[in-house]
């Protein structure tokens, strides 16, 4: 867990302006003025990496508030409501889920534009379909369970079941899922930006350094590998996180 | 004890459909597990409802309580039908009427302290806050006979018989007048169902509760009842007090029932004889027509197929549905 | 009647994260030919695990048998290879499961369930296995066992599935099975019904069989001896009457008088045994019953877990009750 909590927050260091560029000093190796070396523009890239990490963790934090706001609230009302309300959301969520995420995300952003909080909202708006699968799920199958009938039993309004009863137990699975979904929407938007429709320059992401540093792979690799090893590094953290989340908030761990 | 009655179940019948289809789910079918069952209980007594599975006794608890809203009849508490009370009505009469369950481990949420599982519906209905809260809590805990230091404890840290302490204090935290306990040791070892049933019964001695004891269990059931009711496949089949019943049993599937029972004693059990039913329980989405027993029924005769039998009086509160009683009628 | 199974000293433990638990502790017991003896006490006292290590079924790691032996037959279980062991299995020893719900493979017809078993023992060839198979079915009172054999598990109820295991068990014609609380997870009519069942078939076969129960009717109904166990041990064992009519372990005093009879007439207040199981990491020391027993003395927290003959056949593991304990009946 420790390790988890240091990989988010080193990143908010670095003593490098992002945007500096320093034009004598284009395309080198990595060496001690420039720890990572510096990109085409001349752009330290360890600075970038850092703000870069801002950027692609901001991303995946939002994007699955939204997954959250959208998915959790959307999930629970159709499992609980049960019978018709049920089966009509979960017929609007396969829907959505057969829609083709790219083009949804096209489409989102045409309309609203290309900053950087769109790009929140659209892997949001794609992403929220597995949460809210994943919750009813939990929460259809919990719905039979005999505490739940208990509270029924003793007059809990549903508000109550909802929120006391049935959305704690369902934790587990969805915290995986979220956490997980942290570094699948950096990914994201490490796609977005190399097909071009993501974070615009000058501002790092991992996701736009590994765009601009394909096209100088073969002479200078340090550009991609970096960041890449960055994000490997960035889920590796996010799966002991959620991991180690799921486990503090089971009760049945506790001594 | 008064002769008052408690509760009153009219007709009541419970239907659950069964239905397909993708958009509009159209009813195909339906289980009908309780198909016209009427009885009454006393205040303060406690009446047995045996059967096995799929005979429909966790079902008609459920209705009770409407936990399940029945299709038909009526559940008369205290001369009000419950069936008619919306949601909202009905939750002030909850606290009256509550339940313990068979499963001690699924019945109590494992993220609540045992404080939060008996505190629940204390905080639900808004009965007491502050100190006489966790004093009310202590009192319920020692009541069932666990210690007060226990109050923080998570489920998992209890043992079997301890949760179902637990459970029990949860219903009994309101002051209930009724409780509906669906098996509630069967889950248990032997050695702590005695532990629980006496509790049950000092219980109900001391705040004077009404219980329905539902209950594949016919040794304890006899233990513990004061009047015993037969189900199979959803009907009644026999009511009687309870020496009566074990006594004299009527119907034959009671009968059969009781034989089927072994007595911890190989003396004794060199002597009896098994009465072995034929065939299995048949489903409830198409009971056999007539006397839903007769396919098994080892004296079936002449009406049985056809005619459904009547719940018939035959004397000192013993109730019979076969056609055997009072008198077969045979048709030459 | 000569014995076919001795059970010798067995000890089985698990190591675990939390502790070494000592499922079984010296245990023995022994089963003559055609004999059915039971096996009783609550869950957690050894009785399932002991009946596992017999046919070596015991998940090793955690699972461990670590002393005993086994002898069947003259030869030594424990201490047979894993080819030779899968050949007493099944074939000369069977077990019936409690939970007829996930001891058959849902994705199996009945019918190949039954045949793989009597390929694999019996070298049959398919067809002949076939029309074995139905001949099985229709001994352990399955209807229409000719279409019936060909449908799958979850087309039948648990009462038919737990024949349909029977079937398996007894296709082999071994000599000896084990049933591992085989009603518990069915109605008492059921129950009925496969018990007499079991007892008509292993009576006309002449096989042994382990009963292995918590419930006491069922084991003064079947079983010809009777071996209490608790906490991993056995407590006292002896002839069904003797067990019943005089009882010689607190435990064994405990349960029968805690359990209400339907052929007696009502007590007014049950008889319970105070207190829980013991933790098996931690047993007690000494009588493992002792902190639950009424008629403990200072000696019994010292005093190992000795069988003692009373009466014939009949020994008990109770220090006090060796000498002069009678239960009040």
């Amino acid at each position: 867990m420790l390790v988890a909590l240091g990989a988010i927050f080193i990143p908010l260091f670095s003593p490098y302006g992002y945007a500096k560029q320093n034009l004598d000093a284009l395309l080198q190796e990595p060496s001690w003025s420039h720890l990572l070396g510096t990109d085409e523009l001349g752009r330290d890239v360890f600075t970038r990496l850092f703000y870069g990490a801002r950027t692609s963790l901001a991303v995946g934090l939002f994007a699955q508030f939204v997954v959250i706001a959208i998915g959790l609230p959307i999930g629970a009302i159709s499992a609980y409501a049960g019978g018709r309300t049920d089966n009509m959301i979960m017929r609007f969520v396969d829907v959505m889920f057969a829609f083709p995420d790219i083009l949804l995300i096209i489409l989102i952003r045409a309309i609203l534009g290309g900053s950087i909080y769109m790009i929140f909202l659209a892997i949001g708006l794609v992403a929220w379909v597995n949460v809210a699968r994943l919750v009813r799920g939990q929460i259809l199958s919990l719905k039979q369970r005999d505490f739940v009938t208990a509270a029924r039993a003793m007059g809990a309004p549903g508000r109550h079941i909802v929120l006391r009863h049935l959305l704690p137990n369902s934790l587990g699975p969805i915290i995986v899922l979220v956490t997980f979904g942290i570094p699948r929407a950096i990914f994201a938007e490490a796609a977005l930006s190399y097909i071009g429709i993501g974070i615009p320059p000058p501002t790092p992401s991992w996701g736009t350094m590994i765009r601009d540093g394909y096209d100088l792979i073969f002479a200078a690799p340090h550009l991609v590998l970096f960041p890449a090893i960055a994000i490997g590094i960035l889920m590796l953290a996010f799966t002991f996180l959620g991991d180690g989340l799921r486990d503090a908030l089971d009760p049945r761990l506790r001594r | 004890m008064g002769d008052k009655t408690l509760i009153e179940i009219k007709n009541l019948k419970m239907y659950f459909p069964i239905t397909s289809g993708l958009f509009l789910q159209k009813s195909i079918a339906a289980v009908k597990a309780i198909d016209d069952v009427s009885f009454s209980i006393r205040k303060g007594e406690t009446l047995g409802l045996v059967g096995e599975s799929g005979c429909g006794k966790t079902t008609v608890g459920k209705c009770i309580l409407q936990l399940y809203r029945p299709t038909h009849g009526e559940v008369l508490f205290e001369g009000n039908n419950l069936c008619q009370l919306s949601n909202k009505q009905l939750r002030p009469l909850r606290q009256k009427l509550q339940v313990i369950f068979q499963d001690p481990y699924e019945s109590l949420n494992p993220r609540f302290t045992a404080a939060d599982i008996i505190g629940e519906p204390l905080k639900i209905h808004g009965i007491v806050r502050g100190r006489e809260y966790r004093k009310r809590i202590e009192e319920v805990l020692d009541i069932v006979g666990l210690a007060p230091y226990m109050v923080n404890r998570y489920p998992h840290e209890f043992s079997g018989g301890q949760r179902q302490r637990l459970g029990i204090a949860r219903a009994l935290a309101l002051q209930p007048s009724f409780i509906v306990c669906d098996e509630p040791i069967s889950a248990l070892d032997v050695s702590i169902q005695a532990q629980i049933i006496n509790l049950l019964d000092d219980l109900q001695r001391e705040f004077d509760i009404t219980y329905l004891f539902i209950s594949h269990d016919l040794s304890v059931v006899r233990h513990i009842s004061n009047r015993v009711a037969v189900m199979y496949l959803g009907k009644l089949v026999e009511v009687a007090d309870r020496d009566e019943l074990y006594k004299a049993p009527l119907h034959p599937y009671t009968q059969a029932l009781l034989s089927a029972v072994p007595i911890p004693d190989p003396a004794v059990e060199a002597q009896r004889s098994v009465i072995v039913l034929k065939g299995e329980v048949p489903s409830p989405i198409n009971p056999p027509s007539g006397c839903v027993f007769h396919p098994r029924c080892y004296k079936a005769f002449e009406p049985c197929p056809t005619v459904v039998p009547q719940l018939e009086d035959i004397g000192d509160g013993h109730y019979v549905a076969c056609h055997l009683y009072p008198t077969p009628q045979y048709e030459v | 009647m000569s014995t076919l199974l001795q059970v010798r000293n067995l000890s089985t433990y698990f190591y675990t994260q939390d502790g070494v638990v000592k499922a079984v502790q010296d245990v023995s017991y022994e089963v003559a030919k055609g004999e059915t003896i039971a096996l009783v006490g609550e869950s957690g006292c050894g009785k399932t695990v002991s009946a596992l290590s017999i046919l070596r079924l015991i998940p090793e790691p955690p699972g461990k048998i670590v002393a005993g032996q086994v002898m069947f037959d003259g030869t030594d279980l424990l201490k047979l290879s894993k080819g030779e062991m899968q050949q007493i299995r099944g074939a000369k020893i069977s077990m019936i499961f409690q939970e007829p719900m996930t001891s058959l493979n849902p994705v199996l017809t009945i019918g190949r369930q039954l045949t793989e078993t009597l390929e694999f023992h019996q070298g049959m060839k398919r067809k002949d296995a076939l029309n074995e198979a139905i001949r099985l079915s229709k001994l352990v009172g399955i209807p229409h066992a000719e279409h019936r054999v060909k449908d799958y598990p979850h087309h039948f109820s648990g009462g038919m599935r737990q024949r349909v295991m029977m079937a398996m068990a007894i296709s082999c014609q071994p000599q000896l099975i084990i049933a591992d609380e085989p009603t518990t997870a069915v109605d008492v009519t059921i129950q009925a019904q496969l018990l007499e069942m079991i007892r008509d078939i292993t009576n006309t076969l002449g096989t042994s069989v382990i009963l292995i129960t918590h419930n006491l009717g069922i084991v003064a109904r079947y079983a010809q001896r009777v071996y209490v166990m608790y906490a991993g041990r056995i407590v006292e064992q002896g002839p069904a009457q003797a067990i019943y009519h005089d009882p010689r372990h607190p435990y064994t005093i405990g349960l029968l008088a805690s359990v209400p009879r339907l052929d007696e007439p009502r007590k007014v207040r049950l008889a319970p045994i105070e207190g829980q199981p013991p933790d098996l990491i931690f047993p007690p020391v000494g009588c493992s019953f002792c902190p639950r027993c009424s008629q403990a003395n200072s000696s019994c927290q010292e005093n190992g877990h000795e069988l003692v003959e009373v009466a014939p056949g009949h020994f008990t593991a109770c220090g006090v009750a060796c000498k002069e304990l009678r239960h009040g009946r």
